[in-house]
């Protein structure tokens, strides 16, 4: 108060004396947050025309007339500032930061930068701080839980593994639903690789082995921001790719100023997250006995008496209490680590700038030994140039990857075998860490307990791949600045992939009359493994060109018009080459001569053009109202010729009330409507509409026979029809939605609720093999998503040491197939023995079905003469995959110099299958198989079906019992079918803290004695806690090897674990 | 103005680039398989032969011998438990795999090689497509009683086709052959490279020798398909024997079989690639003691073959894959032979005499049927190695029953490994060998009859007599009949 009487004197005095004099006023300009000196920021003198900038160390220099009365300072992510001037000359300010700044600008489609308030659809930017909190290795993990709309998810817990993300729902049956990645205005491959060959054939290695998907290769120190742009309105200029809509990346780029060093390092530790819960009661054996070499649990009562365990070797056997091991499954793990560093150095001057990054990740996972490793470096280099109008700026980015990584899934039987699935098979009270000494006597191949498994921790040290990857992206970007209201600019993109690849598995067989070898307990002699081992190669190309003319003009005072217009050619494809022979001769040599059998090989190559033509206008009046008009028109090479043009138009609307209207009264101080309707169009893949022969490969059920067959080459009529009149698929989008804020941008909620459905996809459908195919591609069905997205901020306490932040994301998404094609009342989409994952109408995309118990009219089980439940002759529904909603809470404390955040992310509903809980339940070690203390009992409520001589059919009691010796088959998918699947389709659920980080600024004067003009210290933990419902005891369900898209949602076969870290990381700016 | 000229430029850019990317956009024609077009009937032959014997081979056989009872489930493994209790259901891979394969992948390349060589006038591919297709169309409709035949393989042209009854396919599939063998098969000979591709009779070198075998199939074909009318359409079967021997038919004096497998990944035995290469353990078959008993019996030689091991072959009973508590002799049971080069059996020699003798008993007042059936037993045994002990005399009775049951037992007894889906059907066509209510471990159990396994889920006595519409069918083709258990008998069955 007494500091404004005095203000107020001065200008009060000041304001008598003022002629219209000028004088100079000097200062600079600092954040805030780190006292740093900000470039770039625009100083006003209110009331005219004046004003100026900032220079790099923040400096600045104004004349002003002597009638001002006070200067505004703005900056983007700050706050604006004003302030009186009085009788000053010298006005140094420091500027709050804030991210719901009004002026804030995001990357919008094209690359093209606008400002937030134009858009007529909802739009989420995260900035590098937000996504790099907890050290992430790939860029997408640091936003999970932090924004509405999206569901991201890391499928798998190995080092360098896939992410999942999918923008308001799953609309595409067959096609891709994971979002276009656009890095600076050009779209990169995302594919994951592995995934090129037919299913069955060699090279088909993307459910078993996991080395991530393209996006996961961008240094997340390199992002400046991330921008989603979840709708059709918002994405559809960027064509048919798009439909699932796009993240935007924007990278760092040097600044005019001094040479800037950034340094990051972080190092942190990996545990395994979730483990299955075991049973404890029961102990090795099978049928309540204690037969040595079954691979189960399904034995006598653990009843702590020390006993002899496992395989007897010349006539030693081990002796071991009859308990269960605590901590079995989680002590089979190692902790890992993971070592993240960047370095960047950036700078320039007033037209030249630059920025060169190099970024270093070493992750050994949480397998024993160096087995499972990912090791990437990215080396990147952008620069820009200015001559006159014209604008000269290139990037170019190398990924040098090299991975390691363990099979999951099923091993193919008789070649090898996989870690999880033999884990999965250890006994309850067999201690798992001893099996780790694989060439102890006991454990080894001869030796090992089980001729049913082999030894897990042998095929983590002796089978294996590997995986190395170099990537080249970049674009060279000219823009012309024709006239202050038109410029032109010209992009060329490209991005290019050499993957090389290798996998083996190890020959070897028990040796005859061994105990693995058939001198065990019940004479059975395990399978060989006669080892195999696969080369491969992959090498995918992307070339994108793009030419665009910019307008910007105002038309009279009230209007003004930002419009472009533009032409885009894209190219893409890949080459593949996977060539493997089974059968080692020699053990331990893995080159593909060393067989007796002939190598096999399969080679597949893709090339797909599209070119683009595209418009868009954004009117604005009075800068409050601003109308968008978009459309573009495609021609892509894999539609057939007379249909391959396709046109999809748009258009949104945004109006700023706040602007408008003065709302200040209602303390609202922004409030914003909007409203967009909008279609992207989407082509298929390559191929698809001329008929073809195939290498005849005839399936076997289990196997298959391939030509050549004794010198005799074979071409079959392909299963898959083809169809020569295709269409494009349509997706037609609306969305409405609103921000507001009030008490001065302290509370905002942004709310969005969108409509979509896609017609006419392109998938080959099932068909009835009678007509002399398996499936067709057609344009088929109708699929809905509809959804609810709020988005709510909030800043309750802010204050000069303490601020406290927070964000509470909600998200609500409705899917439904609306039609399938002719024929059909169900598409499979994925499947697991008896379980399937179907497309049913009226039902959202993606419904688990599976074997379900007979029942008879009073709804009783039907069981049949053996006692166990018979099967209903159609499977029944166990649920959707479909989520109920998702959650997210950011929230973010600021003490002086230090902040803690965290961030929850909690995901409600949905159910998946699990092959881990398949064979749990199958060897007896899950937890749901302690029913009834697995004593003889009868179906509760069962009845038997009897048929009357007359024909009639009546139902009668059940009295025949599930012997005790015979319960282990009610659980698994044989006897107990009808009802195994209970305990192997679970809850989808989960709670976790994605992250929890503590950072602590060090004071200028303490970083200024290492030189740094800012240095920071975190402490983070990234998925540390997980809380999983009671009815999922098994594994967390965002993990899945079934892909990164729709199929993975069906869940998991036998993949590894989630993994948590806890690190340490040092950030340095000098 | 300079603007306008320079939107102008802009126009024109993008047109040009329009116009010369329509060229640019013919790319759509795939690098990695030839166009349907480019199929000859020296790829798609082989192709179809290798589809077909895939699944009579191998899964088929499987079942089919399970369900003959020549092996039975392992009590320490569980792959086969749902054949074993005879709860093989709609959606079973078991049912939708072959049905698929034996449509999509054989019928459709016959078919294509049928046109194809209609088209050239090349009746040698013409015949042996015809008659393959028609051994096919024998299997499914065995096993499935009906199944689309008028409107089926039409690809897009007919997505639900009607299913035809099992007669009508067999009286037009006999049509087919009988037009086929109406052509002139015989004056342009195969070349050397054609005959490579015929799997079935190629090794015999010449395509003289080639062409008469597939004659010689043709018509022991038909004779199959007569013999299987017996029940159903006893005028009819009668006839058309008749009509056989009147026209002076040859009949297959040799093996048809597909004898090119190799021990070799992807390229063996499909039995043996299946059960042995593919499986997580060999040792899901075990022997079942209906049979290992019934060789016992007559102390048969053949046990060492078919087990590795001499009578009396360690066994377990059919089906008890729960009893292992109870039985620890169970462990000892040995597997089933069936190596990676063993050849598929289309019809044997064996297997054509002893449809010559069941001809000649029913027909001809019993003449000449010792000999034949005689000559199927030295066929049976010369084809696992042995020399026939002549420890089954015929019994040359007047009652035809009993010359039949003789008959149809000494075949089942020869349909051993790849073959074992044919000793399913012709149970099912005879009655032989005999079921019983008793239990293999009862007293008074007669070796060798066919017990009802102890966790079937059908009720005492229905044995299973067909398959069940598969599911890939069944949830495509509204055409599809309603669905019946599989203890219904099809239309030829007993």
């Amino acid at each position: 108060m007494k500091k404004l009487l005095q203000s107020l004197f001065m200008l009060m005095l000041f304001a008598v004396s003022a002629n219209a004099q000028e004088r100079t006023i000097t200062g600079t300009v600092t954040a805030q947050d780190d006292k740093l000196p900000i470039p770039g920021v625009s100083i006003k003198v209110l009331g005219t025309t004046l004003g100026t900038s900032t220079d790099p160390n923040g400096k600045y220099s104004l004349k002003v007339p002597s009638t001002a009365k006070s200067i505004e300072f703005s900056s983007i992510g700050f706050t604006t500032l004003t302030r009186e001037i009085g009788t000053l000359t010298v006005i140094n300010v420091a500027l709050s930061s804030d991210s719901k700044q009004l002026g804030e600008v995001v990357v919008t489609a094209l690359g093209v930068s606008r400002e937030k308030k134009t858009l007529g659809y909802s739009s989420t930017q995260v900035g590098s701080d937000e996504i790099n909190r907890g050290a992430p290795t790939n860029a997408v993990a640091g936003l999970q839980g932090k924004v509405a709309g999206v569901d991201i998810s890391t499928t798998s817990g190995s080092p360098g593994g896939s992410s999942k993300v999918i923008l308001r729902g799953f609309s595409s049956v067959g096609g891709n639903n994971q979002p276009l990645y656009v890095i600076d205005g050009v779209p990169i491959n995302n594919s994951r690789p592995g995934g090129t060959s037919a299913p069955g054939t060699v090279g088909d290695v993307s459910e078993n082995y996991d080395f991530g998907n393209g996006a996961n290769d961008i240094n997340p120190n390199d992002i400046e921001t991330i921008s989603i742009l979840k709708g059709a309105a918002a994405s559809s200029l960027y064509g048919s790719r798009a439909s699932s809509g796009v993240i935007l990346i924007t990278t760092k780029k040097g600044k005019a100023g001094a040479l800037k060093i950034d340094l990051s390092s972080a190092a942190s530790f990996t545990n395994v997250a979730i483990v299955p819960s075991i049973q404890d009661q029961y102990g090795q054996g099978w049928s309540k006995q204690n037969w040595l070499a079954e691979n189960g649990s399904w034995g006598p009562k653990l009843d702590g008496m020390t006993r002899p365990w496992g395989s007897i070797v010349n006539g030693d056997q081990e002796m071991k209490p009859f308990v269960a091991i605590k901590d079995n499954f989680r002590d089979a793990f190692d902790t890992g680590q993971e070592y993240n560093n960047s370095l960047a150095l950036s700078g320039g001057n007033e037209t030249s700038t630059f920025h060169l990054s190099y970024g270093n990740i070493y992750s050994n996972g949480i397998l024993p030994g160096a087995n499972d490793v990912y090791k990437r470096n990215n080396l990147s280099l952008s620069g820009s140039t200015k001559y006159k109008g014209l604008t000269v700026s290139a990037s170019a980015n190398y990924v040098g990857k090299n991975t390691r990584a363990v099979q999951t899934g099923q091993a193919v039987s008789g070649i090898g075998s996989s870690f999880y699935e033999d884990l999965l098979q250890i006994p309850v009270d067999y201690p798992f860490t001893n099996f780790k000494d694989y060439n102890n006597k006991f454990y080894n191949v001869d030796n090992y307990f089980s001729p049913f498994s082999q030894n897990p921790y042998y095929s983590i040290y002796e089978n294996g791949s590997r995986f190395k990857s170099d990537r080249f992206y970049g674009n060279v970007d000219v823009k012309y600045k024709a006239t202050d209201w038109l410029s032109f600019q010209f992009q060329q993109g490209a991005d290019l992939t050499n993957n090389a690849s290798k996998f083996w598995n190890a020959k070897n067989n028990p040796a005859i009359g061994s105990w693995a070898g058939g001198g065990n307990d019940e004479g059975y002699t395990r399978q060989e493994s006669v080892g195999n081992v696969i080369e491969g190669s992959e090498r995918y190309f992307e070339y994108d060109s793009k030419l665009n003319a910019l307008f910007n003009k105002k038309i009279g005072t009230d209007f003004d018009i930002n419009a472009l217009i533009g032409v885009n050619y894209n190219d893409r494809g890949y080459r593949s080459l996977y060539t493997g022979v089974e059968n080692l001769a020699i053990p331990g040599f893995y080159q593909i001569n060393n067989s007796a059998n002939d190598p096999t090989s399969t080679s597949a190559e893709t090339e797909r053009r599209l070119f683009g033509a595209y418009a868009s206008a954004t009117l604005g009046y009075k800068n409050y109202a601003f109308l968008t008009l978009n459309a573009r028109n495609d021609w892509s090479s894999t539609l057939p010729a007379n249909n391959r043009s396709f046109f999809y138009p748009g258009a949104n609307l945004a109006v700023v009330l706040s602007d408008a209207l003065d709302l200040s009264s209602a303390k609202i101080s922004f409030l914003k409507v909007r409203a967009a309707v909008g279609q992207t169009g989407s082509d298929t893949d390559p191929y698809r509409i001329f008929n073809t022969l195939s290498r005849t490969s005839a399936a076997l059920g289990f196997g298959n026979i391939i030509f050549p067959i004794a010198g005799v080459p074979g071409y079959s009529v392909s299963d898959v029809l083809n169809n020569p009149d295709l269409r494009p698929e349509i997706s037609t989008e609306t969305e409405f939605g609103g921000e507001i804020r009030f008490f001065n941008n302290r509370l905002g909620l942004d709310v969005s609720y969108y409509n979509r459905v896609t017609k006419d996809q392109i998938i080959p459908v099932v068909t009835a093999p009678s007509s002399g195919v398996t499936s067709r591609v057609v344009n088929f069905g109708k699929v809905r998503n509809r959804g609810v997205e709020i988005a709510l901020t909030g800043t309750p306490v802010k204050n000069e040491n303490f601020t406290w932040d927070i964000g509470y994301t909600f998200t609500r998404n409705r899917n439904v197939v609306l039609e399938l094609p002719d024929g059909l009342d169900k598409l499979i989409l994925n499947s697991a023995y008896d379980a399937q994952f179907v497309a049913r109408v009226g039902q959202p995309l993606g419904v688990l079905e599976a074997p379900i118990p007979k029942y008879d009219p009073q709804g009783r089980i039907v069981v049949g003469s053996n006692g166990f439940p018979l099967l209903d002759d159609n499977n029944g529904s166990y649920g959707t995959s479909q989520r109920d909603f998702i959650m997210g809470l950011t929230n973010s404390f600021k003490f002086k110099e230090f902040t803690l955040g965290f961030t929850l992310d909690y995901r409600k509903g949905g159910v998946f299958y699990s092959g881990t809980a398949d064979l749990l339940n199958f060897v007896g070690n899950d937890i749901k198989t302690l029913y009834n203390d697995r004593r003889t009992f009868i179906i509760p409520n069962s009845v038997v079906q009897v048929t009357n001589p007359g024909g009639g059919v009546t139902y009668v009691e059940n009295t025949t019992p599930i012997t005790e010796g015979n319960v282990n088959a009610l659980y698994y998918t044989n006897n107990g079918k009808a009802v195994a699947y209970q305990n192997r389709i679970l809850d989808k659920t989960f709670l976790k803290v994605r992250d929890i980080t503590l950072s602590y600024s060090l004071p200028k004067s303490v970083a200024q004695k290492i030189r740094a003009d800012k240095a920071t210290l975190t402490v983070y933990g990234r998925n540390l806690i997980t809380w999983l419902p009671k009815e999922n005891r098994t594994i967390d369900p965002e993990v899945s090897n079934f892909g990164n898209d729709l199929t993975s949602e069906f869940g998991e076969f036998r993949t590894g674990p989630s993994v948590r870290n806890v690190g340490l990381s040092l950030n340095l700016t000098f | 103005m300079k603007n306008i000229l320079r939107k102008t430029q802009v126009l024109a850019f993008s047109t040009l680039l329009i116009v010369t990317s329509c060229k640019k956009l013919d790319i759509n024609e795939s690098p990695n398989n030839p166009g349907v077009e480019s199929a000859t009937v020296e790829t798609l032959f082989p192709s179809a032969v290798i589809s077909t014997v895939s699944r009579t081979g191998g899964d088929l056989s499987i079942i089919g011998g399970i369900w003959s009872q020549f092996w039975t489930q392992n009590n320490n493994s569980s792959q086969f438990r749902t054949v074993d209790s005879y709860d093989v259901q709609a959606t079973s891979n078991f049912i939708n795999g072959p049905y698929s394969e034996l449509f999509a992948g054989a019928l459709t390349d016959y078919q294509l090689g049928i046109t194809k060589s209609v088209a050239a006038q090349d009746w040698r591919y013409n015949l042996m497509n015809t008659v393959m297709k028609a051994y096919t169309y024998q299997v499914l409709v065995d096993l499935f009683d009906k199944v689309p035949y008028t409107e089926a393989l039409k690809a897009g042209g007919n997505l639900q086709p009607k299913f035809d009854d099992g007669y009508t396919i067999y009286t037009s599939l006999i049509a087919e052959i009988n037009a086929a063998l109406a052509k002139d098969y015989k004056t342009n000979p195969l070349t050397a490279a054609q005959i490579k591709t015929d799997f079935v009779f190629g090794k015999k070198g010449t395509s003289a020798d080639v062409m008469a075998s597939w004659e010689k199939f043709a018509n022991t074909l038909k004779l199959k398909m007569y013999l299987r009318m017996v029940n159903a359409k006893p005028n009819e079967a009668q006839a058309g024997i008749l009509k056989l021997y009147q026209d002076g038919a040859k009949f297959l004096d040799e093996d048809a079989e597909v004898n090119i497998f190799t021990d070799v990944p992807n390229k063996s035995n499909p039995f043996y690639e299946y059960n042995f290469r593919r499986l997580n353990t060999p040792d899901n078959l075990k022997a079942s003691t209906t049979f290992t008993s019934w060789l016992n019996l007559h102390n048969d030689p053949r046990a060492e073959v078919y087990f590795g091991a001499p009578n009396p072959v360690p066994s377990i009973n059919q089906g008890d894959y729960l009893g292992g508590a109870e039985h620890p002799e169970y462990n000892d049971a040995v597997n089933v032979v069936v190596n990676a080069t063993d050849a598929v059996p289309i019809i044997s020699k064996a297997e054509s005499y002893f449809m010559q003798a069941e001809s000649r008993a029913r027909y001809f007042g019993g003449a000449g049927a010792k000999e034949l059936y005689d000559l199927g037993l030295d066929a049976a045994f010369a084809k696992v190695g042995l020399t026939n002990p002549a420890i089954y005399p015929y019994p040359a009775s007047t009652n035809i029953e009993v010359n039949i049951e003789a008959i149809i037992v000494q075949k089942w007894a020869s349909l051993f490994g790849s073959h074992a889906l044919e000793a399913f059907f012709e149970q099912n066509r005879t009655g032989y060998p005999k079921t019983t209510t008793l239990y293999s471990t009862a007293t008074g159990y007669v070796p060798g009859q066919l017990v009802y396994t102890p966790n079937g889920v059908t009720g005492a006595g229905n044995f299973p007599r067909r398959f069940v519409y598969p599911d890939f069918e069944k949830s495509r083709n509204s055409n599809t009949p309603a669905q019946v258990p599989i203890y219904t008998k099809v239309w030829w069955g007993k």
